[in-house]
């Protein structure tokens, strides 16, 4: 598909979202009395700050995938078949402001939860949907997107990719429901000249050596591949590893969930679907006892080994991708730029 | 939209104590068009659960060629499982599935040596009555298994079928013996000495618990079966059955889509102690 390219002033920001966000809720990053950006559901617009200075705290996995969600509800009745009624997730979203890795963490969602059994809640939630992304001309501190090959600026996925021009975007439409808003909303838009397109190229090339950390990515992938990571590095790791999965759950990637039953009543209850993380020492215990993925060592074997190396191998690209939330996250260290950059140096 | 998280609704007609600690529920959907249409393939499992329980995945042990009900047998094992041995004819299961890979269809046809211990025996009861009903399905099955005590031995009325089977060699061992017991004694392994089968043109299939597994790999090996002609079913803790939860995850696979029929090729490559 030919982008096309267009110019949006920064003063006609709000009234497009406006105009977006009539038949749809609205996701962007707002910056908090406390000082805090994440990406947040907008219900006005007045007197909301879109943050597009700093990077979300959060990911949007929350707004597709939530922390827990409700099923189905379940009632029973002596001598009768149980009655299940599923809940149904809320409607379409207008996602502005996201970055390439949020971008590229929701189209690797779609891969997990799109396949060929499709996850019912997910794609109610992703149905619809319009992704307006923003690139990075200043890729934040611990960021290293380029290097998961998901940023900073993104070559499809978007339905509308914005470009900091200073007093004004410079727009592309990457799906053919892009072209429509800009067809739609057309005098919010004003045709894209020469300059302005320079003036992009020269943003996307010089982000490009704009970012702050070194991050050998394909070294720790090929070094996975050929099974050359000492097991020290995992055991150095895993010792200062709390057990607290705050970085499955802060990561835009990390899907992994499980399932309970919630009792109301005697004949009555929920099934829930709740977050779960990887590094837990639960998550493969079976009945008996039996866990076939024992020691701390091996369970963060197998987050960085999912993230690095597995989905490589069946997808053909890294499940991080590179948004750097982990190492903020993490008080003990163990973040996968640590990881990547102790195999990548032979550093232990 | 299908939801794959609702389970239907399966009344259980009858419940048949196969010993102490194993149960097998024989189930029938409610709605009889989908009861009808229900199919699937020997090897693949249900997740199966009791509201305010949760779920659990249950080999398939009964065969597609005899539709109408789905058999599923139970061991003992926490909190679900020991819930559904109190259920009784004319109370309700909820399922959903059938999930994973199944047994390949194309070694049906060729002699098969069936290894099993204790609950194990449910996956491989679905593929051996598959196997006898297939008409033209002339390949020798021979069938081992291992039980802790005589009392103990469950599929009763499938073991006494088969052993009336002229192309069916079923052979049972115990750990313990117990009066009256007039079989072999010893592991299941013991069994293995002495099979009579052509090993280049025959599939083991082996399915029990943890323990029993790496053992009868090993024999089997001395024996002449080749890695790829040795099958075998690998439990993980599973929630989803869908390839999404994450929990079953092996070495880069999906126990619950990927397997849990693997072959012994299979798992070498995903580098697994087997
Ligand atoms: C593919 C497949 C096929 C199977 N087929 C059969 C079959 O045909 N027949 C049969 O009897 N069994 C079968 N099983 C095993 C059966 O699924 C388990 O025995 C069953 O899940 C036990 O459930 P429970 O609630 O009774 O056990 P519980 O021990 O009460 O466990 C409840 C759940 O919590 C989990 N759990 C236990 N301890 C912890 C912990 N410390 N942290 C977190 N979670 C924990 C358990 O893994 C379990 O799923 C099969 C398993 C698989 C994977
Ligand atoms: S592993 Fe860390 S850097 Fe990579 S996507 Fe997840 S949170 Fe971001
Ligand atoms: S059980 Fe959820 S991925 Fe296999």
């Amino acid at each position: 598909m030919k982008t096309i390219s267009k110019v949006l002033k920064k003063d006609h920001l709000k009234s497009l979202l406006r105009k977006l966000a009539k038949d749809r809720q609205l996701v962007a990053p707002v910056r908090n009395s406390y000082g805090d950006t994440l990406f947040t559901e907008i219900e006005a617009l007045d007197g909301v700050e879109i943050d597009l200075d700093n990077q979300a705290q959060s990911s949007l996995k929350s707004f597709l995938f939530p922390q827990q969600q409700v099923l189905f509800e379940y009632s029973t009745d002596q001598g009768s078949a149980p009655v299940y009624k599923a809940i149904d997730s809320d409607g379409p979203t207008v996602f502005f402001g996201l970055r390439s890795c949020d971008l590229a963490a929701i189209l690797y969602m779609d891969v997990i939860f799109l396949k060929e059994v499709k996850d019912p809640y997910y794609r109610q939630k992703r149905e619809n949907n319009i992704l307006i992304s923003i690139g990075c001309n200043e890729p934040f501190s611990n960021c290293f997107c380029r290097q998961t090959k998901s940023g900073p600026f993104m070559e499809y996925g978007f339905d509308l990719q914005l470009t900091d021009l200073g007093d004004r975007f410079f727009v592309e439409t990457g799906r053919a429901q892009g072209e429509e808003i800009i067809q739609q909303w057309a005098h919010f838009f004003s045709p894209a000249s020469k300059e302005d397109e320079k003036a992009q190229y020269q943003m996307r090339l010089e982000a490009q050596g704009n970012f702050k950390r070194q991050v050998l990515v394909d070294l720790a992938i090929r070094k996975l591949k050929d099974d050359l990571v000492p097991e020290e590095v995992w055991s150095k790791l895993s010792s200062r590893c709390q057990d607290c999965g705050g970085c499955a759950y802060i990561c835009p990637t990390c899907t992994c969930f499980t399932i309970n039953d919630r009792k109301i009543s005697t004949d009555s209850g929920e099934r829930i679907r709740t977050w779960d993380a990887c590094t837990f020492a639960g998550f493969t215990t079976m009945a008996g006892g039996h866990n076939p993925v024992d020691m701390k060592q091996n369970r963060m074997k197998r987050r960085f080994m999912h993230k690095l190396y597995y989905d490589v191998k069946s997808h053909n690209r890294t499940s991080c991708v590179g948004c750097g939330r982990c190492v903020d996250m993490c008080f003990g260290g163990v973040d996968i730029i640590k990881f990547i950059n102790m195999v990548g140096q032979g550093e232990i | 939209m299908n939801n794959i998280y609702l389970p239907n609704s399966a009344i259980i007609k009858e419940v048949i104590d196969e010993n102490e600690q194993i149960k097998t529920f024989v189930t029938v959907f409610r709605d009889e068009m989908f009861n009808r249409s229900f199919t699937y393939e020997p090897g693949q499992f249900m997740m199966v659960s009791i509201p305010g329980l949760g779920e659990a995945p249950i080999s398939i042990s009964s065969t597609p060629t005899r539709p109408g009900a789905l058999h599923l047998s139970v061991r003992k094992a926490g909190s679900l499982t020991n819930a559904m041995h109190q259920l009784q004819a004319g109370d309700y299961l909820g399922l959903r599935g059938p999930y994973g890979r199944p047994f390949p269809l194309d070694i049906m046809g060729k002699d098969l040596l069936f290894v099993a211990g204790g609950i194990g025996l449910a996956p491989l009861c679905s593929v051996i009555n598959y196997c006898l009903d297939q008409s033209g399905s002339h390949g020798k099955k021979i069938i081992l298994y291992g039980s802790r005590r005589p009392s103990d031995i469950a599929f009763q009325s499938d073991i006494t079928a088969w052993q009336k089977h002229s192309n069916v060699t079923c052979l049972l061992t115990v750990d313990q013996e117990e009066p009256g017991w007039s079989g072999s004694v010893g592991l299941v392994t013991s069994l293995l000495h002495n099979i009579d089968l052509n090993c280049d043109k025959s599939a083991a299939l082996v399915c029990g618990p943890p323990v029993m597994i790496p053992p009868v790999l090993q024999q089997l090996k001395k024996n002449g079966f080749t890695d790829e002609n040795i099958w075998t079913t690998m439990e993980r803790y599973m929630k989803c059955g869908v390839g999404m939860c994450g929990h079953c995850h092996m070495e880069g696979e999906m126990v619950c889509v990927d397997g849990p029929v693997f072959n012994k090729a299979e798992l070498n490559s995903l580098k697994l102690e087997t």
